[in-house]
């Protein structure tokens, strides 16, 4: 790192943050120069996330020190951290949609443009302009917010940022998250150029889990792996395969996904849908056999999330029919859905997945209570005994049976999710809605080898996944689904697996 | 900015052991309770006699009835504020159905407000109507039927006889004590050894997560809300059975003491943790309370004020601020 001319705008030391059960961030150093496009890229759970809104102010580190401009700081909030010239553009974005442009750029540094309380419009439209010329962008100041595309509003939220440099009288940090998850591909061109002109006047860096995005704007590349800077790469000399294997921490493939155990599944349909449609998905029409992995590739807005949903019940008004072995199901509740035999491992594990407060048995017996239960009274002493069959099998590390789930590790907490419902002997669909969120890379692991179980064992699995390599290497069939509709199915034999790539065309 | 390494000496866990705030909150309302009752002996020594005992027990019976029933809400998560409407609804309905049925006049009462209960039940999980509204709604409905019913008036009952099992002592315990007691050990059995109590927490605690692991979401809220309503129409026969009347309103000052007692005891307000038990504790603090204030020449129109700074003071304490993005 010596021989540059130049401090670093910013120079992160030994940063450690700790949640409960899992260290997101462990011992992280790295620096951001002037001018200079830095890119970072890991898995999901690397701690991508956890750095930003450490960087901006919105986490407090357990450890470790930031400093901007070679003094240590200790930001409590975007706004301290835009006073030290660090600015985010979030992934889920953060403008207030019923307002307009200039206001929301503004908000809160509005400065000369309001007086005595009140604004002045024609000031404000002027302050603004400037910012929006910053990066060529022709949106109206004076434009409702909730009327741009979401490609505009990213614009906006980037000139929000840029607003910053006015303030501190210094090139600013622009932090981008995530930037292209829910662009389409011209947009993503669009956002690229614009990154090439924040260039001349500000410090870039964009995180994003695709190789190949942060390898065509970076400067430098920083790869994260379990919270820990594990390289710093310069892109032009790098190899993609080079760069998966840092970041996944072992080449990629192999018996990671146990693909040995990939068994050849039944020809009986298990499950049968016809002309599913909801506010999101158009007339979806498709089979699983029992035993068989379906994966579902496709792109945020694809509607594949609506798809798992509907056939958990979990959507209202969802139109077709949906055939378990032969027999019509309705399904107009999740509860319909589980006394059909269909589990659901959603997304979201701490708000939908877990309950927190509760303990590790009450999470693993809620779906299938009745297997433990005379007539209605609860028999604690069988459940504890169930749960503790479960707990030996999946190897689920808890202090007890007892122990509130909410302090249990991300895996942990996914093996009590996936127990919950392996507990019923006749699960006859299970879908898992990316079941290895945020997992590390021996959790992940394990979840695979109990997917790879639950199909041998003849139960129909609906996958959908954070990375296509996911979805591939486990499924014996990928749809893929675009605005709403299966545009191509693929048979994903094991050791013949389709080429990602060119799904990921199909799919945008 | 021009601290040094300002987040270096950030503690990562306390390093004193302190006792867990779940702890406090389970241990601090009985360490209230006693403390109490020891202030208001070494006032009047007499307090600790079995009758004097006896008594505050008696008249905490009708309020430990209703803040049982509330408790399932709210740790569902919701509120009823129409549980006094209710009492007060039962006390006319019993004060006109005694003459003709006799005792027996309490059964279709307790099933009306029961009734009563799971309608408002219904509309909250059905039209997806904040449980606080469709309750406001029902505290108005339900006093405005009491108060049309009776002809705004105070209906007394003259066949004493009928409603005197509910005024009387059975083996030296006053029998509104039992009932209130036999209401406490039917919700502890059901919430303790059935899945419902499990149930009830879950949805408390995270709504979405147990409506997606098969939780019987609304059936087991419109239940709450229907216990709710039962507790309510006891509560308001015990009452009828003190005054020997029905007013339409009869229970009304007995709403903001009953909320109260559920929060004092330990129950949090954002749902998920709590228990009948706590509850039975809060609604014991209340009455000793009550009984303080008398002591030190408080009238219970100024009562009220202690009843609002407490509920709030409780809620402080107890609620669950990880549940909340933003408070409105």
């Amino acid at each position: 790192m010596t021989g540059l001319p130049s401090t670093p705008v910013v120079s992160v030391e030994g940063l450690t943050k700790r949640f409960p059960g899992v260290t997101a961030l462990d011992g992280m150093s790295f620096e951001i120069r002037p001018r200079e496009v830095v890119g970072l890229i890991g898995e999901n759970g690397a701690g991508k996330s956890t750095l930003l809104k450490t960087l901006v102010g919105l986490n407090q580190p357990d450890e470790g020190t930031i400093r901007v401009r070679g003094e240590a700081v200790n930001m409590r909030g975007v706004a301290e951290a835009a006073a030290a010239g660090i600015g985010m553009v979030f992934q889920e974005q953060s403008l207030v949609p019923n307002i307009t442009v200039a206001e929301n750029i503004l908000l809160g540094a509005e400065g000369a443009g309001v007086r005595g309380g009140l604004y002045r419009w024609g000031r404000l439209a002027a302050d603004v302009q400037v910012q929006l010329d910053k990066i060529g962008s022709d949106v109206a100041p004076t434009a409702r917010t909730d009327t741009l595309t979401f490609a505009q509003r990213q614009m906006v939220e980037v000139a929000k940022v840029l607003a910053i440099e006015e303030r501190t009288a210094a090139e600013p940090v622009v932090l981008l998250d995530e930037p292209t998850s829910v662009l389409e591909r011209d947009e993503i061109d669009v956002l690229f150029a614009q990154v090439e002109r924040l260039r001349q006047r500000a410090s870039v860096v964009f995180v994003s889990h695709r190789l190949d995005e942060v390898l065509a704007v970076s400067d430098r590349v920083y790869v994260l792996r379990n919270g820990q800077v594990v390289a710093e790469v310069d892109p032009n000399v790098v190899d993609a395969g080079e760069l998966h294997r840092l970041m996944i921490g072992r080449a990629a493939g192999g018996s990671h996904y146990h693909d040995e155990a990939q068994v050849d599944c039944s020809s009986d349909v298990r499950i049968a849908v016809k002309g599913l449609a909801t506010d999101r998905c158009k007339e979806l029409s498709f089979e699983i056999k029992a035993g068989e992995v379906v994966g579902v590739a496709g792109v945020q807005g694809s509607g594949r999330e609506d798809l798992c949903r509907a056939l958990f019940g979990a959507v209202p008004g969802v139109r077709g029919t949906v055939e378990l072995d032969g027999q019509v199901v309705a399904l107009d509740s999740p509860r319909a859905a589980v006394r059909a035999g269909i589990g659901f491992v959603p997304s979201e594990r701490r708000t939908e997945g877990v309950v927190g407060a509760m303990s590790v048995a009450e999470n693993l017996s809620m779906a299938h209570v009745d297997q433990v239960c005379r007539g209605p009274v609860l028999q604690k002493a069988e459940e504890g005994r169930l749960v503790q069959r479960w707990i030996d099998r999946l190897g689920i590390r808890t202090p007890s049976g007892r122990t509130a789930i909410g302090t249990l590790s991300g895996g942990n907490q996914q093996k009590v999710v996936l127990a919950r419902w392996m507990v019923n002997e006749d699960l006859r669909l299970l879908i898992l809605d990316h079941p290895t969120r945020g997992l590390d890379v021996g959790a992940k692991s394990e979840v695979y080898a109990l997917i790879r179980d639950l199909a041998a064992r003849g139960c129909a699995v609906l996958l959908l996944s954070d990375t296509l390599e996911e979805t591939l290497a486990l499924s014996h069939r990928v749809l893929v689904m675009k605005d709403g509709r299966i545009v191509r199915c693929l048979d994903a034999p094991r050791g013949d697996k389709p080429d990602p790539v060119a799904i990921m065309e199909e799919m945008v | 900015m021009s601290t040094q390494t300002p987040t270096r000496d950030l503690p990562t866990r306390p390093s004193v052991r302190r006792p867990s705030r779940e702890t406090v909150v389970t241990v601090m309302p009985t360490v209230v309770l006693v403390l109490l009752v020891v202030l208001l002996s070494l006032r009047n020594p007499d307090f600790l006699s079995t009758r004097s005992l006896l008594t505050v027990v008696d008249s905490a019976a009708p309020l430990m009835v209703l803040a049982s029933g509330v408790t399932l809400v709210i740790i569902c998560g919701g509120i009823d504020l129409s549980i006094a409407a209710q009492a007060s609804l039962a006390s006319v309905l019993l004060a006109l159905w005694v003459p003709s049925l006799g005792a027996a006049a309490a059964i279709p009462v307790v099933a009306v407000t029961t009734l009563a209960g799971a309608l408002q039940g219904v509309v909250h999980v059905a039209a997806k109507v904040p449980s606080f509204i469709v309750t406001l709604g029902g505290l108005a409905l339900w006093s405005g039927l009491a108060l049309v019913i009776s002809g705004a008036s105070t209906i007394p009952i003259t066949d004493l006889d009928a409603i005197g099992w509910a005024f009387t002592k059975v083996a030296g315990f006053p029998s509104a004590v039992l009932v209130a007691l036999a209401v406490v050990a039917v919700i502890a059995a059901v919430m303790r050894l059935t899945p419902y109590g499990r149930w009830v927490e879950a949805i408390g605690h995270a709504e979405g997560a147990a409506r997606l692991s098969g939780v019987p979401v609304s059936g087991a809220k419109i239940a709450a809300f229907a216990a709710s309503g039962a507790c309510a129409g006891l509560a308001g026969v015990l009452l009828v059975a003190r005054t020997y009347s029905g007013a339409p309103s009869l229970g009304s000052t007995l709403l903001l003491p009953a909320v109260a007692a559920v929060v004092v005891g330990g129950t949090a307000i954002t749902g998920g943790h709590g228990g009948i038990l706590k509850t039975v504790i809060g609604a014991l603090i209340i009455v000793v309370l009550r009984v303080g204030l008398g002591l030190i020449g408080v009238g219970p129109g100024p009562e009220s004020i202690f009843y609002g700074v407490l509920t709030v003071a409780a809620v402080a304490l107890t609620i669950d601020r990880a549940k909340l993005a933003v408070l409105k």
